[in-house]
């Protein structure tokens, strides 16, 4: 099970939000470059990173700052937020972002996103963010009929290198992760999980590395690592078992 | 005098490992901390560890799956009277039963089985993830040093119900009194993590270690 520390873009800053509320933002850092390269120096291997200006409005705002991450790290990055057509994806793998994240397009035109994962491979990430078990889109401003499990699913045997499931209900919030949900998705699917959201401590990831350690590509991290409840170092010691 | 702590895939033994280690130097002891699954190591082990993490039925499986495992075990431990500890899973398998995902026979060492937990108010999340406070119902040489208040590192959905009241040790308050803690002639057993639960499991690992039942 590997860390992804995120790093989360608004106005070209890194913050947090609570449950996805772009006015409840908590600016960390204006030098998300640094922030990236103290990541890579606790031995992180992977840094997620997440335009949220991108996300709600479409396009990339945060431009500058993920070139300058990409150009601070040699670590691979992946990048999700705002990328919804194939030049946005080509865009970004072409700068040298490891892997993309599909969200709201793998929902909106899922067979397209098929296509590009049989494409792209590992290099596709799904980003499934989900409320009470329902898939929420448009920067988790509007919630879909679909449940995450069934989006899942369609992208079974479809060569993504990974999905990424956030319950937007425990994002930010500091309460815990959704064990079961993810559990159920890790078991139902043989794509790579990666868990996000609601890890609020190091004794919150020890606890998911714990129960589904074996069954969990990954777990992103934001807002403990930077309130101080998860050290990087620490935590990827942990994991590694050292 | 030598430690065996048992590998047969479950669990996260370095981190165990590593807690007994630390508990040995501090103590000043000369015990070597053994990761094995050789049932030949624990006949030369003066203390076994059983860990374990997961789904009940997995790991039975598991242990079964090592070729005279279970066998050496009941002779170390039931005939031999070698202190045992058994931590979360590796606790609850000392069970008769584990209701986890259908009905799994238990080492059946202790009786009483391993249920679901069922907190009365529906804001306490499965699984019972984090750090509570221990409560403590009797003495015991294990468990010397430590007192009610003292917290531990939880992490699990399922508890072990004793058929014998006198066999739980210690409980913390999930909605309802959960076993942290059971006992019983040269088996002693914890729901939390002790290699996780910083002085308080240090202290109890050192104790153990110096347990002569």
């Amino acid at each position: 099970m590997i860390l992804f520390p995120a790093i989360d873009l608004k106005d070209g800053c890194c913050v947090r939000l609570r449950q996805g509320d772009m006015e409840q933002a908590t600016v960390f850092s204006d030098n998300p470059a640094e922030m990236a390269k103290k990541f890579e120096d606790a031995g992180c291997e992977w840094i997620h990173v997440v335009d949220l200006n991108g996300a709600f409005e479409g396009g990339s705002v945060n431009g500058q700052a993920i070139e300058a991450i990409l150009d601070a790290v040699n670590i691979p990055i992946q990048l999700g937020g705002g990328i919804r057509t194939l030049e946005d994806m080509k865009y970004w793998l072409d700068k040298g972002v490891a892997r993309v994240i599909l969200g709201t397009i793998a929902v909106k035109s899922p067979d397209l996103v098929l296509k590009v994962c049989k494409h792209y491979g590992d290099k596709i990430a799904i980003g499934i963010d989900a409320r009470g078990g329902q898939v929420a889109v448009e920067g988790w401003a509007e919630t879909s009929s679909m449940h995450a499990l069934d989006l899942a699913m369609m992208f079974e045997g479809s060569g993504a290198g990974a999905i990424i499931y956030t319950d937007i209900d425990k994002d930010g919030l500091m309460e815990g992760p959704n064990i079961e949900m993810t559990e159920i998705l890790a078991q139902s699917t043989s794509t790579p999980i990666i868990l996000s959201g609601g890890i609020s401590s190091i004794d919150d990831l020890y606890g998911v590395y714990e129960l589904l350690g074996p069954l969990l590509y990954g777990a992103i991290s934001g807002r403990a690592i930077y309130d101080g409840q998860l050290d990087p170092k620490e935590a990827v010691e942990m994991l590694k078992g050292e | 005098m030598s430690v065996a702590i048992i590998d047969y895939g479950s669990g996260n033994l370095r981190s165990a490992a590593k807690a007994f280690e630390r508990a040995v130097g501090e103590l000043g002891l000369n015990m070597p901390v053994q990761v094995t699954n050789k049932p030949d190591d624990l006949g030369s082990a003066s203390h076994i560890v059983l860990p374990g993490v997961g789904a009940f039925g997995d790991c039975r499986l598991g242990l079964d799956a090592v070729t005279g495992l279970t066998a050496a075990l009941e002779e170390d431990v039931i005939r031999g009277g070698k202190p045992f500890l058994g931590i979360c899973v590796g606790m609850q398998l000392m069970a008769s039963y584990g209701r986890e995902h259908g009905d799994h026979k238990g080492l059946g060492w202790i009786p009483g089985e391993v249920i679901h937990l069922t907190p009365s108010d529906s804001a306490l999340k499965i699984p019972h993830m984090g750090w509570n406070d221990l409560v403590f119902l009797d003495n015991h040489p294990v468990t010397k040093d430590l007192s009610d208040g003292d917290h531990a590192y939880f992490v699990h959905s399922y508890q072990f119900s004793c058929d014998n009241s006198k066999h739980c040790l210690s409980t913390v308050d999930y909605g309802e009194p959960v076993t942290a803690m059971i006992a019983r002639d040269n088996m002693i057993g914890t729901q939390f993590h002790p290699e996780k639960s910083q002085s308080v499991g240090l202290k109890l690992i050192a104790n153990f270690l110096k347990w002569r039942p």
